[in-house]
C-alpha cells in the first residue's frame, strides 16, 4: 500500500515538473472575449513551431476583467515573476514603464502594423510591447429605422419641431454618414418615447455613464470633435473649455430627456450592449469590438464613424499589445515570443481567430474577405484616430478615473456643471503637472 | 500561580504569533504609509510627510460623503434587518418546530457570496434583459430603472437587507426558542394575550439579542464593499462610494497610498470607538437589569 502511494506521488509529481518544464514563457493575457480566443490561437500556433524549444513553450494565465489593471499594478510593482509576458495598453504604459523592459520588433513589423499603430505601444520614444488589438469607437445604428424615416415626409416635420425644441435650431434628419453630433442628439430624441410617444424604440441611444475610466474614453470622441484636449501646448490643463462643456451639455440633455435608459448611469459595455441588442435602442457610440455582437443580435445594424463637430471627425484610439515584464524568470523566451508576435504570419492568425489587431492597409488586404471590420478599423484609426495631449501619461488612467468621477455625477444630476468641471480641473492639474 | 500564567502564555502563544503576523503586520504597513507619501514605484521607500495624509483625507468632501453613505446605509439596513429577521423568527417558529428543515431553505441567500449577489442582481434588474423589470414592463407597462439615481440607495439596500435578513433571523430564532416555555404557559394560565405575551414577556428577555444583532449588522452594513461595488461601483459621481468603497478607489485607482491608508486608519479608529461605546452600553443595561 506504501509502495503504491509513493509510486503514485512520484508520478504526479513527474506530471507537474514536466507540464512546468513545457511552458517556460507564461504570458498573462487580456481575459474573456475575442482577445482571449485570439491569443489561444496563436500561443497554440507559436509552440507547434518545431523551433520552440520545450522549455519556451508559451503557456496563457487569464485572470478577470474587474480590476485587472489594478492587480497587474500591483504584480508588477511587487516584481511578480509569475508571468514573463503581460498585457500592456496605450494609456497604462507610462504606469507600468518603470516595471517593464523595451522589446525588439521583427523586421517585417512596421509593414504589418504601420507606424501609427505602433506608436500605440510605445513610451518616451522606447517600443513597449507588441499591438494585438486596436480600440476605437464606431457609430452603431438600425438602417431600417434611419431609412424609414427618411423616407417618410410627414415624420420629417415631426423630427424638425422636436429639434427646434430641444436643441434651438430645425434640424432635417439625414445619412448617419452626415451626422455632426447635433443630429445624433436630434434623432436620439426623435428615438425615444419621452420624447416622441409614436416612435418605434424605447430609447434613441444608449450612453454607458457607469463610473468608470472606460466609459469616459468613449464620451471622449464626442468634445474632441468639438476641440477639447486635456493640456494645450504648455501643458496647461484645459477642462474647463466650450468645448468640454458643450459636449458634456449636450450629453446631460439626453439624460434629462430621457433619450437614454435612466438606469444607464450604470451601464458598462456589456448592459450597454444589451440594451442595443435588445431592439429598443435607435442609435449608439460603441467600441469596435461590438460589431459581430450586435450586428448578430440586430441585422439592420450599419456600422459608420462617430459623428463630427465644429473641429472634424474623431474617434479615440488606443491599443493593447503585449510586453515584457521586467522581472520575468525566462527573459529570452518571452523576448523570441514578442518578436513573432509581431510578424504577419502572427497578426494575420491572431485576426482570423477573433482578435482585432490594428492592420496596415496591405496587410489588412490579405484578409479582407474574412474580416472586412478590420479593413473599416484601420481606415478609421488612420482617418479620425486620436490621443489626447497627456493620454499616455503615468496618471493617464488616473485622469480618466477623475474624469468619470465628476463628468457621470453631473449627467446623473448630482452636481452642476461648473463644480464637475472645477473639480476634474484640480484632479486633472494635480495628475499631470 | 506564576506557573500556570506561564502555561496560559506559552499555550496562547501560537495564536498571538498567528494574529500578529496576519494582522500586525498588515496593520503596522498601514501605520508607516499613512504618515508617508508612497506610490507604487517607492512602497519599499516611504517618506516621511507626518500628519499630511491625515489632514488631506479630513479637507477631503469625498471622503465625508463616503463616510455619511456608510452610516446611513449601515443604520437602515441594520434596522430593516432586524425588524425583519424578528418577525420572521416570531411568526414562523411554530412551523419550524415541526419542519427544521426550513430554516436551512430561509438561510440560503447568507450563503451566497456579496460579490455573487451584486453580480446577479446586476443580471436580474436589467431593464432588457432582467427578469424583474421585463415582467413588470409586460404586465404594467412600466418599471422602475432600479439603479437611476434616484433609486439607487433604496435597490442596495434592499439587496442588502435580502441578503442578510437570514443572518438577524437565525439569532432571533435560537434567542426566541431559548425562553422557558413554562412563562408562556404561565402568562397564558393568567390570561396574557398573545400580542401582549410578545411585548411584555418574549421581546424584553430577546433584548440582549436585538442589540448584538443590531450591532453586527450595522457593522458589517458600515463596511459594505463587494455587492455595491460589483452591483454599480462607486457610482455616478461617487452617489454608492462606501468608506470602503472610497479607501479602495483611492489606493488602487487615484494611487494615493499614503492618503488611502491614512483612511482607513480614520476608520479603524471610528470603528473601534463605536465597539467601545456599544460594549459600555450593553454592560450598563446589563448592570441595570441586574
Amino acid at each position: 500500500m506504501t509502495r503504491t502511494r509513493i509510486m503514485l506521488a512520484a508520478a504526479g509529481a513527474a506530471a507537474l515538473a514536466a507540464g512546468a518544464a513545457d511552458a517556460q514563457v507564461t504570458v498573462l493575457g487580456w481575459p474573456g472575449g475575442p482577445e482571449e480566443t485570439a491569443l489561444r490561437a496563436v500561443a497554440e500556433l507559436y509552440n507547434a513551431r518545431p523551433e520552440v524549444a520545450p522549455e519556451n513553450r508559451v503557456e496563457l494565465l487569464f485572470t478577470s476583467r474587474d480590476g485587472f489593471f489594478d492587480k497587474l499594478q500591483v504584480d508588477l510593482a511587487a516584481g511578480s515573476t509569475a508571468f514573463d509576458v503581460n498585457l500592456l495598453a496605450t494609456y497604462s504604459i507610462g504606469r507600468y514603464a518603470p516595471f517593464m523592459e523595451p522589446v525588439t520588433l521583427s523586421d517585417e513589423a512596421e509593414a504589418v502594423f504601420g507606424e501609427t499603430v505602433l506608436s500605440t505601444m510605445q513610451f518616451d520614444g522606447q517600443q513597449y510591447g507588441v499591438p494585438t488589438d486596436l480600440s476605437l469607437h464606431f457609430l452603431y445604428y438600425r438602417r431600417d429605422l434611419i431609412d424609414a424615416l427618411l423616407a417618410d415626409e410627414a415624420v420629417r416635420a415631426r423630427y424638425g419641431d422636436i429639434a427646434e425644441e430641444h436643441l434651438g435650431e430645425r434640424l432635417e434628419p439625414k445619412a448617419p454618414e452626415d451626422w455632426t453630433w447635433d443630429d445624433f442628439v436630434a434623432n436620439a430624441l426623435y428615438f425615444s418615447r419621452s420624447v416622441n410617444p409614436d416612435s418605434p424604440t424605447r430609447y434613441g441611444t444608449v450612453i454607458q455613464a457607469k463610473n468608470l475610466l472606460f466609459n469616459m474614453m468613449v464620451f471622449h470622441s464626442w468634445p474632441r470633435s468639438y476641440g477639447a484636449d486635456w493640456l494645450d501646448e504648455e501643458g496647461r490643463v484645459v477642462v474647463d473649455s466650450e468645448a468640454w462643456r458643450g459636449a458634456l451639455e449636450r450629453a446631460k440633455l439626453l439624460f434629462d430627456l430621457g433619450a437614454t435608459p435612466p438606469d444607464s448611469t450604470a451601464y458598462e459595455y456589456a448592459e450597454a450592449n444589451a440594451a442595443f441588442a435588445s431592439g429598443q435602442v435607435a442609435a449608439m457610440v460603441q467600441w469596435n469590438a461590438a460589431a459581430t455582437e450586435l450586428t448578430e443580435a440586430q441585422p439592420d445594424t450599419a456600422i459608420t464613424a462617430p459623428p463630427a463637430g465644429p473641429e472634424g471627425r474623431f474617434t479615440h484610439i488606443h491599443g493593447l499589445g503585449l510586453g515584457l515584464n521586467a522581472a520575468a524568470p525566462n527573459r529570452e523566451g518571452a523576448l523570441a515570443f514578442l518578436e513573432w508576435l509581431s510578424t504577419e504570419e502572427a497578426a494575420l492568425a491572431y485576426a482570423r481567430a477573433g482578435g482585432a489587431p490594428g492592420l496596415a492597409p496591405e496587410t489588412a488586404a490579405k484578409i479582407a474577405d474574412e474580416r472586412p471590420d478590420l479593413v473599416q478599423v484601420g481606415e478609421f484609426a488612420s482617418t479620425y484616430g486620436f490621443v489626447m495631449r497627456g493620454g499616455t501619461s503615468a496618471e493617464a488612467l488616473s485622469v480618466y478615473e477623475a474624469q468619470a468621477q465628476e463628468f457621470t455625477g453631473y449627467w446623473a444630476g448630482t452636481q452642476d456643471l461648473d463644480t464637475a468641471i472645477a473639480n476634474a480641473e484640480a484632479a486633472m492639474t494635480r495628475l499631470l503637472q | 500561580m506564576r506557573s500556570r500564567a506561564f502555561e496560559n502564555a506559552v499555550l496562547a502563544s501560537p495564536l498571538v504569533l498567528f494574529l500578529l503576523a496576519i494582522l500586525g503586520f498588515p496593520a503596522l504597513l498601514s501605520l508607516v504609509y499613512a504618515v508617508s507619501e508612497t506610490t507604487f514605484r517607492t512602497l519599499t521607500a516611504p517618506r516621511f510627510v507626518g500628519g499630511a495624509n491625515f489632514a488631506a483625507v479630513w479637507a477631503d468632501g469625498a471622503f465625508w460623503r463616503a463616510a455619511w453613505f456608510s452610516l446611513r446605509f449601515g443604520a437602515i439596513t441594520a434596522v430593516l434587518q432586524c425588524a425583519l429577521g424578528l418577525f420572521l423568527a416570531v411568526y414562523l417558529y411554530p412551523l419550524i418546530r415541526r419542519h427544521g428543515w426550513m430554516v436551512a431553505v430561509l438561510i440560503v441567500p447568507m450563503i451566497v457570496a456579496p460579490a455573487m449577489m451584486g453580480l446577479m442582481y446586476r443580471l436580474v434588474l436589467h431593464e432588457f434583459v432582467g427578469p424583474v423589470p421585463h415582467y413588470l414592463y409586460l404586465w404594467f407597462g412600466w418599471s422602475p430603472a432600479f439603479l437611476s439615481p434616484a433609486n439607487v440607495f433604496a435597490t442596495v439596500v434592499a439587496a442588502e437587507t435580502l441578503q442578510w435578513t437570514p443572518f438577524a433571523f437565525l439569532l432571533f430564532l435560537a434567542a426566541y426558542g431559548a425562553i422557558p416555555q413554562d412563562l408562556r404557559e404561565a402568562a397564558m394560565v393568567d390570561g396574557t394575550r398573545p400580542w401582549r405575551l410578545f411585548w411584555r414577556i418574549e421581546l424584553p428577555l430577546m433584548m440582549p439579542t436585538v442589540f448584538v444583532a443590531l450591532f453586527v449588522r450595522f457593522i458589517d452594513g458600515f463596511r459594505v464593499f463587494d455587492n455595491i461595488y460589483t452591483l454599480v461601483g462607486a457610482g455616478p459621481g461617487g452617489a454608492t462610494t462606501s468608506l470602503s468603497i472610497y479607501i479602495f478607489e483611492t489606493f488602487l485607482r487615484r494611487a494615493e497610498i499614503g492618503k488611502a491608508m491614512a483612511a482607513a486608519v480614520l476608520l479603524f479608529l471610528a470603528s473601534t470607538l463605536l465597539f467601545v461605546a456599544a460594549r459600555a452600553l450593553v454592560l450598563r443595561g446589563r448592570e441595570g437589569r441586574g
